[in-house]
């Protein structure tokens, strides 16, 4: 037992309460030096981290005995690169946002940290009720930071995304309730460690609306086709570092739920939807791209490609194979990654385009922008998942995994792949190609922007000359989240044949 | 050194060229980019000599070379390794692809002098031979993958080179998004691959697939077929061709190392690799063969029609590839990479030819405005003359062997691969025209304004146009450059035509019939394998094929001597004589307008319903409330939310939160 993982979990809420009650100028720094010491200190476990080496730097502690709910937290192959990641967006948003001017910035920059501790929370959890408390945290945060700092239609935004988020947290903890209560046998006392619940079992009808409870937060917070009416307004609306963090990271935490809780522990109950989720993704992949490519906003154009990228994430979940899911896995960190340099990317364009994000009045800007122009350039091409990048590595472990078991489906996911190429060649010519529109400035990206960006950057291009690094890293708890989920597959797949 | 050292430094000289070019644009003066570029390139020739030298050190048996880096990812049964293969077939193709692409790189150092994009285009073009050169070397599928896609993206970059062009970037998207359509055949390909034979490597793919693959297996020929399918989109062939003459958008250099020396030779480079695969199914082989016949016939007949200098070239390659396609198809893998290099030779020239001329016109590539230029560029007259000759297959020129070597295996297999080896034959008949009708129309006849500004002494300078649409090029970004420089004013681009037009003549003398056959004995370690390695035409046949292939090759010159020398008006009196067959051709049998019909617009269709229905009525409707009383409903929840219902609960949450953390920190202590 140790108390590293507590110390990342609470600082960033530490500094933003410290923030907060500082002079009105200096907060921010707090929270940045807040966040860029969870970087440090989560790149010193990434160094530390012990590959294959089980669940690490445990923390165990009873919190409310009388429920079974533990403050349980720990870092294993599974969470490994979304406390990475998390760490790493957080770092470069603070940092491009405590260099732009804010109203109320100590309020501004305490809900930004107080959304990095719920993230993380989430992402560490070892207990499902702590899991719902951080996931429910999230959205705190976020309301106030789209509400409070959004621009346009803000209200009409963050209604649609609270209706949205919340409906789906309350079925989700409804159903997480109800899970540790069936789980529970008879005489022994209830529990909600992710633990205790993988060795319980719950029956196949319990677990077939469990699941469906489960899935419907989780697609709606990833999201997919047809739980993301949200998306449009939210996307319009929110201000470019918290859009960055909202789709590049909390993206994720739904996705990365499926592996951590719902296929372990009821795997029945997702191999009887597999189907059925699978027609989502694909149908969420195509539906997203071609969406993506008749966007004018150079937001939406990348809420939808969010989409369709999700559905691919979503797929190699539910391929319940070993190489879907260890792409799945793969590709959230690399779409996280590739997000947040695109919505920054966008902030630094509409700054040259007198505020325009619409690819009617965009382009021309690569000529006294190279280095902008290279950095979109590299992101754009990770982000069509070229081969030579980590996305491709993901994206073709999905594929794989997928063809395996349901070859049809994935050969319809391929598709996506060429929209993907089309929409975001169209996206990146349309604003640094062509002739320039008339309120554009073709200016190079500043030092600001460019320090966030570089590094990630650097990371995406390194990830892609050495995608193992991840890989060997979250390899065997992958396989083990999705064993089970596998073998009830196989299990029916055999007596069907009987 | 070892041979596989060479290799990685093979890989390594590109790599830092384009490092230090595109990080050092801003410091670099002058020439200075174009010179490192071409010396990384250079180098990397040099050490694919070495890597030659080194491995002929071997024994024959002992020529396949891998050598692994690191791992690149493996999990389950997906393990690739960051590795190359260092074989004769890889060392052969890294010799043409740097000796081709340096002698690109010298001509571009002054061609693209004035172009305010100068040190980008020498880190594209470097970046462009690297990933050539990382296709050809790597040892398995998803490193092949990785280089086939680079070389896509370079393409790309270089074909929308002058991006401020509508039409540039419009041809860079289509070239990409076709490559990316190659690419995913590809993985669908290797995925069947290892669902088989349990490996993504070269080497012990193939030597299981005979254990893991009956003949004709049907995933075996499925796996085929993909693969083609890929080959087809890099190497342009039918029906995925039609991002090869709009690529033409970029500099004439980049067209030259596109259409000579790299991107489009790697199809046929891929179909000679996994040739093991194709032999166990002849099916796929036999398809692949057959539409290389039809690419070769189809671009043949577009050639002698389109106007626009360049793409006639760009045709006349695509015809061209449909001979390798074929030759490589059919098993005959020396010929076809015999085609392969001499046509990189005499294809390189012909666009740097055409460059020069495109130089003369200040941009005009029309061949209706050209003429006359042989008194004003007697060097380029002379050097595109032997091109076109080598092209047209004139006896004793370099592709008078190759393109014949490959038809006569044809017919020596008889059958249906007579019947393509005749029809190579019409093919070479509409070379040899189309080639002549190039060089009669350019510098024959009269002299045009150009040419006789020239030899005054000047260049002809006008507007910048845009030569597909005529609208005023975008000239305060700086490129494409204010001046024009042609061949007989700068010595690295003489250098360059110069050298390869002395390969477009001695290249065939490595194989003649009878007299040696350099390039197949060098090859044979990799094609050992093949069930067809003693199947070899008789040096007899052989000669009489030579001398048919002569024979027409003159004929074919003499038409299109006597259509446009000697009777100046014949090919006008047949355009109004045959106009629809006229239309048909110049508007290159209608591909373009049938994709635009097929696939663009359904998409753009599909995009704007998604867009104003199922998004607008569906999504924001129906799910977020449609029908009136659930919207009702909706619209009073939110109303309770927004006054104040929401914040309450968002509050709650935050205090229940931090009153439970306190709980815990309290509790535990």
């Amino acid at each position: 037992v140790t108390i590293h993982l507590s110390i990342v979990l609470f600082l960033p809420l530490a500094t933003g309460l410290s923030g907060a009650l500082m002079p009105r100028g200096t907060g921010r720094w707090a929270v940045l030096a807040g966040s860029l010491a969870v970087l440090a200190y989560v790149l010193v476990m990434l160094i530390d981290f012990e590959p294959g080496g089980g669940l690490q730097y445990v923390t165990d502690d009873g919190w409310i005995s009388e429920l079974g709910i533990r403050y349980s937290l720990g870092v294993d192959g599974l969470n490994l690169f979304m406390v990475t990641l998390t760490a790493i967006a957080w770092a470069a948003c603070t940092f491009v946002a405590a260099f732009t001017e804010h109203d109320r910035p100590r309020l501004f920059f305490f809900n930004l940290a107080l959304a990095e501790t719920a993230v993380l929370g989430a992402f560490m959890a070892q207990d499902l009720a702590l899991f719902i408390v951080f996931f429910d945290l999230m959205l705190v945060p976020f309301y106030f930071l789209i509400g409070g700092w959004g621009t346009g239609d803000r209200v009409r935004a963050t209604t649609k995304f609270v209706i949205y988020t919340l409906s789906g947290s309350l079925l989700m903890m409804a159903a997480a309730i109800a899970l540790g209560v069936l789980a529970t046998p008879d005489g022994g006392n209830i529990s909600f460690a992710l633990a205790d619940l993988r060795e319980r079992s719950v029956p196949l009808g319990s677990q077939e609306w469990i699941v469906l409870l489960f899935a419907l937060a989780f697609f709606v917070k990833a999201p997919l086709f047809p739980l993301h009416g949200w998306v449009p307004d939210t996307y319009r609306a929110t201000s470019i570092p918290v859009l960055a963090l909202l789709s590049g990271v909390l993206s994720k935490v739904g996705v990365y739920a499926f592996l951590r809780i719902v296929l372990p522990i009821m795997p029945d109950g997702a191999q009887h939807w597999q189907e059925l989720f699978i027609i989502l993704a694909v149908f969420s992949i195509l539906y997203g791209s071609i969406l993506a490519f008749s966007q004018d906003n150079i937001r939406l154009v990348l809420a939808y490609s969010s989409i369709a990228q999700l559905g691919f994430i979503v797929l190699g979940i539910f391929a319940l194979e070993e190489k879907g899911a260890q792409g799945a896995l793969f590709q959230m960190l690399n779409h996280g990654l590739v997000t947040v340099v695109l919505f920054l990317i966008v902030g630094v364009i509409a700054l040259r385009a007198s505020g325009s994000e619409s690819l009617a009045e965009l382009g021309g800007m690569a000529f006294r922008a190279p280095v902008l122009a290279g950095i979109f350039l590299v992101t754009a091409l990770a982000t069509l998942a070229m081969p030579g990048s980590g996305n491709f590595v993901g994206e073709i472990l999905i594929l794989f995994g997928t063809f395996e078991n349901k070859l049809v489906y994935g050969l319809v996911a391929s598709a996506g792949v060429v929209l993907a190429a089309v929409y975001m060649i169209r996206l990146y010519q349309g604003t640094m190609h062509g002739r320039a529109g008339p309120g554009v400035e073709s200016r190079e990206i500043d030092p600001v922007n460019l320090a966030a960006v570089a590094p990630l950057v650097a990371i995406v291009v390194a990830l892609g000359l050495y995608p193992n690094f991840v890989v060997h890293r979250t390899e065997r708890d992958t396989t083990q989240a999705i064993a089970e989920a596998r073998q009830a597959g196989g299990a029916q797949e055999v007596s069907a044949i009987r | 050194l070892s041979a596989t050292g060479y290799g990685w430094l093979v890989l390594a000289f590109p790599l830092a060229g384009m490092l230090v070019t595109s990080f050092g644009w801003r410091v670099l003066p002058g020439r200075m980019p174009g010179w490192i570029a071409t010396s990384a390139i250079f180098l990397a020739f040099l050490s694919s000599i070495g890597a030659l030298v080194d491995l002929q050190d071997h024994a024959e048996d002992d020529r396949q070379l891998v050598d692994s880096a690191w791992t690149y990812a493996a999990t389950a049964d997906f393990h690739i390794d960051m590795a190359i293969l260092v074989d004769p077939l890889s060392v052969f193709m890294c010799l043409v692809v740097s000796g081709v692409s340096f002698l690109i790189h010298l001509y571009s150092v002054a061609y693209m002098e004035s172009d305010g994009g100068y040190a980008r285009y020498f880190a594209y073009l470097n970046y462009f031979v690297f990933s050539m050169l990382l296709l050809v070397l790597a040892a398995n599928f998803v490193i092949l993958i990785i280089g086939w896609a680079f070389v896509g993206a370079a393409s790309y970059l270089l074909i929308s080179f002058w991006y401020r062009r509508a039409t540039a970037v419009h041809a860079g998207i289509k070239a990409f998004v076709i490559n990316v359509i190659g690419d995913i055949a590809l993985v669908v390909a290797a995925f069947l691959i290892l669902d088989h034979v349990g490996s993504l490597d070269f080497l012990p793919v193939f030597e299981q697939a005979g254990d893991a693959f009956s003949t004709n297996d049907g995933t075996l020929v499925a796996a085929c077929l993909l693969i083609l399918v890929g080959a087809f989109a890099k190497s342009a062939q039918l029906p995925l061709h039609t991002w090869l003459p709009d690529a033409m958008e970029g500099p004439t250099p980049v067209s030259a190392l596109i259409h000579a020396a790299t991107m489009v030779t790697a199809g046929v480079y891929l179909i000679a690799r996994t040739h093991p695969l194709f032999e166990l199914a002849p099916t796929a082989a036999d398809i692949g063969a057959a539409i290389g016949c039809a690419t070769l016939l189809f671009a043949g007949t577009v050639a002698l029609a389109v106007t626009d200098l360049k793409r006639v070239i760009a045709y006349s390659t695509i015809s061209q590839i449909g001979y390798m396609v074929m030759g490589v198809s059919i098993a005959a893998y020396g010929a076809g990479l015999f085609h392969l290099m001499t046509h990189a030779f005499f294809k390189a020239l012909l666009l740097m030819g055409a460059g020069s001329v495109i130089g003369a016109m200040a941009g005009i590539q029309d061949m209706d405005r050209m003429g006359g230029f042989r008194r004003a560029m007697p060097f380029t007259f002379v050097t595109f003359t032997v091109g076109a000759l080598a092209l047209a297959g004139f006896p004793l020129m370099s592709g008078f062997f190759s393109k014949d070597e490959i038809i006569a295996f044809e017919l020596n297999r008889g059958g249906f691969y007579a019947v393509l080896g005749v029809l190579g034959y019409v093919g070479a008949f509409l070379t040899a025209f189309y080639s002549f009708r190039m060089v009669f129309r350019v510098f024959y006849g009269d002299p045009v304004p150009e040419a006789a500004e020239l030899e005054g002494g000047h260049i002809a300078h006008g507007e910048p146009l845009n030569p597909m649409t005529g609208e005023p090029e975008d000239t305060d970004v700086g490129f494409p450059g204010p001046e024009h420089h042609i061949a007989e004013r700068e010595r690295p681009m003489k250098g360059a035509m110069g050298t390869l037009a002395v390969l477009a003549i001695v290249g065939g003398y490595i194989a003649i019939p009878g007299v040696d056959n350099v390039l197949e004995k060098f090859l044979e370690p990799t094609f050992a394998d093949s069930r067809f390695a003693d199947t070899h035409p008789s040096t007899g046949a052989e000669w009489i094929g030579l001398v048919v292939g002569g024979v027409i090759s003159i004929v074919g010159i003499g038409l299109a001597w006597w259509v446009y020398i000697r009777e100046p008006g014949t090919a006008m009196r047949l355009r109004e004589r045959f106009p629809r067959v006229h239309t048909f051709l110049v508007n290159k049998w209608y591909f373009d307008e049938l994709y635009d019909a097929l696939f663009v617009r359904p998409a753009a269709t599909a995009g704007a319903f998604s867009r104003r229905v199922i998004e607008t009525d569906f999504v924001q409707g129906t799910i977020v409330g449609g029908a009136t009383g659930i919207v009702r409903v909706g619209t009073s929840f939110a109303r309770a939310i927004q006054t104040g219902y929401l914040r309450a609960y968002a509050l709650l949450l935050l205090l229940g939160v931090a009153g439970m953390t306190l709980y815990f920190l309290l509790n535990s202590s």
